[in-house]
């Protein structure tokens, strides 16, 4: 289990900016293109009568106002993610995918 | 007299669990005397064959059944396993980090835990000590798989055979089964000392035989006295104790002066119905200069 601020490190490399918030709250000004990305679940593997490996999940959407934007892909190319769904609102595009880190 | 009555409190007994894995690997004279942790267990499958029927008939009747031997066999499946797993599962390991396939299957002890629970306790009411002696390993499929949008471990998986050992009154066998619920809890430490180790003792699979003598209250505690060294002569001398086995580099070292050619440890180990004190000194470093 990889520390979250790799996981932060690592989306800001695919972003090429620092626009990616963690839960990020309503008081923060979100500049575009941005990820936001928040807990989401986790996967537990039991051996010797405990639990022997935890993944936490993360919810990462990416948003930007360009419909053809390549940042989707390569959150898609990191491993253990996967395109969970896409949804346009207020003129943004919103791209959301699962990724256990 | 007495009525049977069905499922009272504390009376619901029920078994969970495995844990606490242990690989022993015997030595040169088949002693289980090196333990090893196995991480990562996740199931261990009993799987006894044999003992099958095979009727006779006589007198236009069915006159009797012949039984063929029972043997025992199982399944281990793991997410990891010791080091010292793979001389069992066909590899040596000729420079460390280098593994050889195909090569002669080492035989191997195995210790296990399983709890034993009921309605009043909960999972924690006991535990059942397996053992298993005369283990070998079948060739196993491991499949690797890539990683994807799951995190899921590797389960590795190995069919095993044994071979029965011999048990003093009993027909032969490969498998023994320690109840927590039942035993005599001070022969349960000193057996689990056995298992696990001490400050003073390396982890050992003790044989059926000494198991029996542990509950039966027969075993005998000695103290090994170390061998003594004239570095002049580079001659080890052997103690004679009753109940202590020495080796040497794995063979067995009789009473008396054995001349060293090389720096030499020594090992005591405990005899059948002998144990050692928790904490004692068996094993001695000789310095050849």
């Amino acid at each position: 289990m990889a520390p979250r601020v790799d996981l932060q490190t690592l989306l800001e490399e695919a972003l090429g900016t620092s626009n990616v918030y963690f839960q990020p709250p309503a008081s923060v000004q979100i500049q575009y293109p941005c990820i936001v990305y928040a807990r989401d679940n986790a996967i537990t593997q039991f051996a010797d009568d405990r639990p022997y490996s935890y993944t936490k999940r993360y919810q990462a959407t990416v948003i930007d106002r360009n419909p053809d934007s390549l940042i989707p892909d390569k959150i898609a190319a990191l491993p253990m993610s996967i395109f969970d769904r896409y949804f346009s609102a207020d003129n943004l595009h919103h791209d959301v995918f699962k990724l256990y880190f | 007299m007495t009525t049977l009555a069905w499922d009272q409190t504390g009376d619901r007994v029920y078994e969970t669990g495995v844990d606490h894995g242990v690989l022993y690997i015997p030595d040169n004279t088949g002693a289980y005397i090196n333990g090893y942790a196995w991480n990562g267990l996740t199931t261990i499958t009993e799987s006894p064959s044999g003992a099958e029927a095979n009727p006779q008939y006589a007198d236009n009747i069915k006159y009797l059944n012949l039984y063929s031997a029972e043997q025992f066999g199982g399944t281990i499946e793991a997410f990891t396993y010791p080091d010292e797993w793979a001389q069992c599962d066909g590899s040596a390991t000729p420079e460390p980090g280098v593994a050889i396939g195909q090569q002669p299957r080492h035989t191997f002890g195995l210790c296990y835990r399983t709890k034993v629970g009921n309605d009043l306790t909960g999972a924690e009411y006991g535990y059942k000590l397996h053992l298993i002696y005369g283990a070998t390993a079948a060739p196993s499929e491991k499949a690797y798989a890539t990683v994807n949008d799951s995190p899921e471990a590797l389960a590795f998986s190995w069919a095993i055979t044994t071979i029965p050992v011999d048990v003093p009154g009993y027909k032969p066998t490969a498998s023994l089964t320690i109840d927590s619920t039942k035993v005599d809890a001070t022969a349960l430490a000193a057996l689990e000392d056995f298992l696990y180790g001490t400050v003073g003792s390396d982890p050992s699979l003790p044989s059926p035989t000494d198991v029996l003598a542990l509950f039966a209250g027969t075993i005998t505690t000695v103290t090994p006295t170390m061998p003594t060294f004239n570095s002049g002569t580079h001659t080890i001398t052997i103690p004679a104790v009753t109940g202590v086995t020495y080796k040497i580099l794995g063979e067995v070292a009789t009473a008396g002066a054995v001349v060293i050619t090389q720096d030499t440890v020594v090992t005591a180990v405990p005899n059948t119905g002998y144990k050692f004190p928790a904490i004692v000194d068996r094993d001695w470093f000789y310095d050849y200069v």
